[in-house]
Parts: structure tokens; C-alpha cells; sequence
């Protein structure tokens, strides 16, 4: 095709753009639009030559410039890990990490303020409640009194927190009161089969009330307690008219005595609570890092430029992984922390108003021993998610990933919360128990020695053999490149248990 | 010459549910040398991305052999990281850091001396034109922007091989001119450009070699003149129908048709890889 006495081609097209927006056909060299300029302006594509040596020079770093290169060898690097490039890696997920809204949050704001908000909201809660419950007054509709017991009747009708009403209805009228909430409870007291002879004027107590409404509920109790008042004076009275002292009459007195401290009381309340919070946040600081050190990488597309760096790729992993980890350490120790300041500066307060007094410490000697199980947990659980995400291509692959994972890691804490569970031989060789119970142990002051040790062993083993698999997993180049779309099961199915059709081979999804 | 890059009998096949064993790189074989531009020429899913993935040592080669300044892309993969500068159009910057950050990781990862690295970072910032963004996070940067950090990543650490895997898609006219202006001084540089794209006129325009690849095999490769003196053909586009669809009526604008292919367009065809 001629077009202008030339011929029409398709690259010219980028002359003709260029030629619109004023780069090629410039001032100095106006052009009519045309498929092919007949006068050349200088072009960036031009090779500038150096005036001296009439060489291409460049605007770029000159070549005497040239960078001494680094060997790549370290005096110790076993198996390509290289520990400043891990360190330059860290360092860059760690800035990144922190500019991150939901890591920020939930790795660091997260441990400090949600527990303790979490108590203070409880403990005003119910103080609240306690409060608006106290003034309830019971509406109770009492059957015919019992004769020879006038005593009873005064004491009903002189409580600040009963009113008395007259109801003719029969039963099933009250009843039907009762179920929906204009009376509390409906008492009555027919004579007893026991009431001849030395039982004269004995009398039972049957109380109508709905255990569905907490006031109805209340106004049970409060019958209860009436009436078991006046028994014990009626009872005591009588006996004495008989000549019979409180002594005599009662057989056995019944007395308790509680040796523990105040502090011990305290170790053993934040035993049963610390550990497990410690364990739900360490898991809940590792979570946002392991997805955007494996899946966020991704899916923000930065995962090939990281490959093509000259880090290797062992390098990589590690960086990764002690990003991970580090988080999760550091949720975990902030929220021990958070936690044991707001039990001493909320919990306590509140509990010496009820006159218990209890002392929430721990012991200095269990620091070390808690920041050991910080780190243990930390790196368990940051290895087993980065495992899981490292089959996502997106943030929410990632997410689905890892939550059956993060529910694994906390299942095992309910059964801690039976009573008389103990730091044994046996228990230390169950991950993530294991280290929960060596936090209650240093919390109430224990430190079992043989358990310690093992859960140590137990733990490091544990870590070193997920960050192999974490290391195994990533060099199918289909992971690597996340062509299984976040699917484990894909994976195995076509990955690991498949035999490739030829070596190097992999998923075309790339 | 000495060559830079040597590629003999590469090969890189995938496994498809459907397919089953899919070769999207298939024996190709090639040299490049110091102060060359060698393109990679073919339509999307010819194999191109495939082959500079595996030179750069992202995926490992099934078959053949590669060498990036005389070390293998198997045996030697972080030595051929270190010597060259990988940029596609598919990788992308952290958005968190600042471009500033950015060029110092990148720099820093690639082996750049401490000592050295603020004096080469402040003149990488100065030549991209990035001193007024270079404290911005990358995220708020415009696209060019962040293409210009994305070039000056790629030769923070001076690597005497570049690898640009069609690096002006989704760029502007002018980003895309400033982009291949910085790959011609590379040359001028003397450094080793693999340039590969789907874009005729880039191509002609900017690479001393070019090889024509389709469905993950070279079908030709050589100076421009020599495969225009080849075929007979004057422009790139007949060139290049000329080897990927010889027996075919494909009508290109100047050869006589005015539409672009009156039969079904190979070039545009999806390949694997």
C-alpha cells in the first residue's frame, strides 16, 4: 500500500505517536504526519557518541564505575544460606511489615489492647449487671401462710426486695404470669406429712418460678435463702427451749483453711488464663505475615523479582521465616505483658473490693522461661503457616490456608482447662501443649526440669523439620510460582505423589 | 567477541491436566555478546517469558544448556542472578518501601558494597529523574513512575547481562520511548540486552539480532539486513510470517491486503508457557 509516495508499515506507527506528541517531529524539525518522517530527529533510541572518542556514551554509571562484587561465599554458609543476605531480606520484610496496616494491627495492637480491653469490658460489665440486678425487687405471690410460724410471714413482708401480691387467680393463672414476666415467682406452703407429734407445725415450701427469666431465678434464690434463715433460727430457738446447746444438736461443725498466699491464689489464676491467650496470640501474630511473606509476595507480583535477585533461595526462606516468627514472638510477649499489667491495675482492684485480696505476680526467675516459650511457639507455628500458605497465589488463598491450620494450633488448649492436667514427661512430647503448659508452669513458679528440656528438644525438633518440608515444598517451581492455586490437595494429587512425565517438568499454568 | 550468553538445545516442557506434557521451549539454541541487543521475536505464548525465566533461573531448564557469563543456569544459578538484571512486565516493585528503598534492597541483595551503595543509588536517582519521588512509597507513585524504579532496580547492581521481557506493556508512548532509550544505553554501556517482545517495530528499531521464535523453537535468527536479505522480505512483520507461516495467505498492510489477516492469525494464537 503506497501512502504519500511511501510505504505504509505498521512500525512507523510508534514514529507517528511519537511525531503527535511532539517527541520526534520536534520544533526544530517540523514533519508533516507521516507514515515515515523524511527527516530524522534525534531519537532517546539514538546512541549519544562521546565527542572525544567518538564511542556510544551512555548516561548511565560509567563503566569505571563498576562494582567490586561480593563473594558469594561466607566463611560459614552451609547449604547457600548466606546470613547478610538474610539479614538485608529481613530487614526489608520487617520495614515493609510495619507499614502494613493489618500486620501492624493485628501482630502488634492486637496483644496490647484487645485482651486487657476484652477484661476491663468484662469486669464493667458485670459490676453493671451486678449492680442493676441488686435492686431488683421480687414480685412473689404467697399462698396461705403456715400457722405457728408468724415469724416467716413478718420476715416476707419486711424484705426491701420483695413485694407481696394478692392474687386470686388460680394456679394456672399465676402460672401463666409467672411464664411471661409479671410475677417472679409464686410460694406456698402446704403442711407436711410430718406435721403430728414431735413435728407439729411442720410445714413445706414450694416455690413457682421460670428459670428462663434471671429475675424469676432471683426470686427463687432469694426465697431460698429466707427460708433456710428462718429454719436455722427456728431450729436453734427450739433447741435451746429444749435444753439442747448449738454444740449438741449439730454433730459435726464443719471449718476450712486456706493456706495459700495471696500471691500463689494469683499464680494459679493467671496460669489458667495466660497460657492459653499466649498461645491464641503468638498464632494470631504469625498469621498476617506468613500469608504476605508467601501469598502477598504473589499476588503484589514481587515474588519473580525476588526470585531473579542473586539471594538464594535458602537465603530467602530463612528471612522469611524469621520474619514470621519475630512477629509472632513479639505478639505473644507483648500480650503476656499487656495481660499481666491490666490484671494488677483492673483485675486485682476489682477483686480486693470483694474483700478476696489476691496478688498477681510472677515470679522474675519465669522471664527467661517465658520468652523460650515465646520464641519455641512463635517458631512452630510460623513454620507450619508458612507451609500451608505457601500453596497461595492471593491473600485469601493464603487466609484459607492457613485457618484450619491456626484452629489445629489452638484445639488442644480446651483440654487444658480440665482440672488437674500437670507439666509430665508425657504431655512435653505434645506439640504446642507442651509449651502452654511450660507457661503455666513458670507462671505459678514451677520449673519441672525434665519436662523443660524435652519440650525444648521436642519443639526444636518440630521447628527444623517443618522449615525442611517449608524448604521441600518450595522447590517444585509449580509451588514456587503458585500454579496449584492454593490447593494442598492438588498438590499432593499432582505434585508429590504423581510422577512428573519428564524431569523439569511442570504445570503449564505458569 | 567472547559470548555472554550461550544457549544450546534449551528446552523447558510442562505438565497440562488436559494436554499432558506441553514443550514451551523446545531445543533453542543462541549466543548473544558484550554491547548487543539480541530480541526475542514472537507472538504472546511463543515461549518467550518461558526462556528468559529460565536464563534468569526462575525455572529450571528440562533439557539443553545455558550459560550467563560462563556460569550454568543449573549447576551455578545465584552466580547467573548476580551477573544479570531481570525486568518483565509481570514483576512488580514492593509498594511499601520508598523508591529510594527500593533501589537500595535491590542493589544491596545483588552484591552493591556497602561503601558504595549510597554513591550509586544517588546517581541512579539523579539519571531516572527520581529525586522528587525518591521518598515517596512506590504505591503512590504514578506508572511511569514506578517503570522508571523498576529499570533503575534492574541495574542497580551494574549486572553486564539485562534481561527485559516486554517491558513497555502497559506503557504510555512516552514511558515506553524513555524505556527503550535506557535499554539502547545499556548497550551503549556494553552490556549484554536480552529484549524480548511482541511489538515489530521495537524489534526493528532497537535490536542488532533477532530471533524469530514460535511455538517454543527458533525458526530464525539474525541481523535484521541478513533476514531481510533472506527472505526477500523488506519489513519485520513479513519477515516474521515469512518463517512462523510460510505456507500461509496472511495479508499484511504494504503487501498488498488492507486488513490484517484474512485467515486465522497464528501470531495471536495462545500457547503454553
Amino acid at each position: 500500500m503506497q501512502v504519500q509516495g511511501g510505504v505504509f508499515h505498521w512500525g512507523d506507527w510508534l514514529g507517528v505517536l511519537l511525531h503527535q506528541s511532539g517527541h520526534f517531529g520536534c520544533k526544530d524539525h517540523p514533519e508533516p504526519v507521516n507514515f515515515r518522517p523524511k527527516r530524522k530527529c534525534p531519537s532517546p533510541l539514538d546512541q549519544v557518541k562521546d565527542e572525544q572518542t567518538n564511542k556510544p556514551r551512555s548516561s548511565l554509571p560509567a563503566p569505571e564505575d563498576r562494582l567490586p562484587e561480593i563473594p558469594l561465599k561466607t566463611k560459614w554458609s552451609p547449604a547457600g544460606l548466606r546470613w547478610r543476605e538474610v539479614k538485608i531480606l529481613y530487614a526489608r520484610e520487617m520495614r515493609a511489615a510495619l507499614r502494613e496496616k493489618a500486620i501492624v494491627f493485628n501482630s502488634i495492637l492486637l496483644p496490647i489492647f484487645l485482651y486487657p480491653f476484652i477484661m476491663w469490658a468484662a469486669f464493667t460489665g458485670i459490676i453493671y449487671v451486678q449492680g442493676q440486678t441488686k435492686g431488683f425487687v421480687s414480685r412473689i405471690v404467697a399462698g396461705d401462710w403456715p400457722k405457728g410460724h408468724p415469724g416467716l410471714r413478718h420476715l416476707f413482708e419486711h424484705d426491701d426486695r420483695i413485694q407481696l401480691l394478692q392474687d386470686t387467680n388460680s394456679q394456672a393463672g399465676v402460672d401463666a404470669k409467672i411464664l411471661d414476666g409479671r410475677v417472679d415467682a409464686r410460694v406456698e406452703f402446704p403442711r407436711s406429712e410430718f406435721s403430728e407429734g414431735i413435728g407439729r407445725g411442720n410445714f413445706e415450701v414450694h416455690v413457682t418460678y421460670n428459670e428462663s427469666r434471671e429475675r424469676s431465678e432471683m426470686a427463687q434464690r432469694h426465697i431460698r435463702e429466707l427460708t433456710s434463715e428462718y429454719r436455722q433460727k427456728w431450729l436453734r430457738r427450739e433447741a435451746l427451749a429444749r435444753g439442747v446447746s448449738a454444740a449438741e444438736w449439730q454433730q459435726f461443725n464443719l471449718e476450712s483453711r486456706n493456706i495459700a498466699s495471696k500471691k500463689q491464689v494469683g499464680a494459679f489464676v493467671l496460669s489458667l488464663m495466660l497460657p492459653v491467650l499466649f498461645v491464641v496470640m503468638v498464632a494470631v501474630g504469625c498469621f498476617y505475615p506468613a500469608v504476605d511473606a508467601t501469598a502477598g509476595e504473589r499476588e503484589r507480583n514481587t515474588w519473580e523479582s525476588l526470585m531473579s535477585t542473586g539471594a538464594s533461595r535458602v537465603s530467602i526462606l530463612t528471612a522469611k521465616y524469621l520474619y514470621v516468627a519475630s512477629l509472632g514472638a513479639m505478639a505473644g510477649t507483648l500480650n503476656l505483658v499487656a495481660m499481666l499489667s491490666t490484671v494488677k491495675s483492673i483485675l486485682a482492684p476489682l477483686i480486693d473490693k470483694t474483700g478476696s485480696g489476691i496478688e498477681f505476680s510472677v515470679p522474675l526467675s519465669a522471664v527467661p522461661v517465658l520468652m523460650l516459650a515465646a520464641l519455641l511457639m512463635a517458631g512452630l507455628v510460623a513454620a507450619g503457616m508458612m507451609i500451608f500458605a505457601s500453596f497461595a497465589r492471593t491473600f485469601k488463598e493464603g487466609q484459607a490456608m492457613i485457618t484450619p491450620f491456626y484452629l489445629l494450633v489452638i484445639l488442644p488448649l480446651m483440654f487444658l482447662q480440665v482440672p488437674g492436667i500437670t507439666f509430665t514427661v508425657p504431655l512435653a512430647l505434645v506439640p504446642v501443649v507442651n509449651v502452654t503448659l511450660m507457661v503455666r508452669a513458670a507462671v505459678t513458679g514451677s520449673f519441672p526440669l525434665l519436662p523443660l528440656l524435652i519440650t525444648v528438644l521436642v519443639s526444636i525438633g518440630l521447628i527444623g523439620v517443618c522449615v525442611r518440608l517449608a524448604a521441600h515444598v518450595l522447590k517444585f517451581e509449580d509451588v514456587m510460582l503458585g500454579s496449584y492455586n492454593g490447593s494442598l490437595v492438588k498438590f499432593l494429587k499432582e505434585g508429590a505423589l504423581r510422577r512428573r512425565p519428564a524431569a523439569g517438568a511442570s504445570k503449564a499454568s505458569l | 567477541m567472547k559470548s555472554t550468553v550461550e544457549v544450546c538445545g534449551l528446552s523447558k516442557t510442562f505438565y497440562d491436566e488436559n494436554r499432558g506434557e506441553v514443550r514451551a521451549v523446545d531445543g533453542i539454541d543462541f549466543e548473544c555478546s558484550p554491547g548487543e541487543i539480541f530480541g526475542l521475536l514472537g507472538a504472546n505464548g511463543a515461549g518467550k517469558t518461558t526462556a528468559l525465566r529460565v536464563l534468569a533461573t526462575i525455572l529450571k531448564p528440562s533439557g539443553g544448556t545455558a550459560t550467563l557469563m560462563g556460569h550454568s543456569v543449573v549447576a551455578e544459578p545465584e552466580q547467573v542472578r548476580r551477573s544479570l538484571g531481570f525486568n518483565s512486565s509481570t514483576t512488580a516493585l514492593y509498594p511499601r518501601l520508598t523508591a529510594r528503598e527500593t533501589l537500595e534492597f535491590f542493589a544491596r541483595i545483588n552484591g552493591v558494597p556497602e561503601e558504595r551503595l549510597r554513591d550509586r543509588i544517588d546517581r541512579l536517582v539523579q539519571r531516572f529523574g527520581l529525586s522528587e519521588y525518591q521518598h515517596a512509597r512506590v504505591d503512590k507513585l504514578s506508572q511511569g513512575m514506578k517503570q522508571k524504579v523498576s529499570i533503575a532496580r534492574t541495574v542497580a547492581h551494574d549486572p553486564p547481562v539485562l534481561i527485559f521481557d516486554e517491558p513497555t506493556v502497559g506503557l504510555d508512548v512516552l514511558n515506553a520511548i524513555e524505556m527503550l532509550g535506557v535499554i539502547a544505553e545499556c548497550r551503549a554501556e556494553g552490556k549484554t540486552i536480552l529484549f524480548s517482545t511482541h511489538i515489530m517495530s521495537e524489534a526493528e528499531k532497537l535490536c542488532d539480532r533477532i530471533a524469530i521464535i514460535h511455538r517454543g523453537k527458533i525458526h530464525a535468527c539474525d541481523t535484521l539486513a541478513n533476514l531481510r536479505a533472506r527472505t526477500g522480505e523488506h519489513y519485520l512483520e513479513h519477515i516474521f510470517v515469512h518463517y512462523v507461516q510460510p505456507s500461509s495467505k496472511l495479508e499484511v498492510p504494504g503487501k498488498g491486503g488492507s486488513e490484517l489477516a484474512s485467515t486465522k492469525d497464528s501470531t495471536l494464537e495462545k500457547d503454553p508457557g
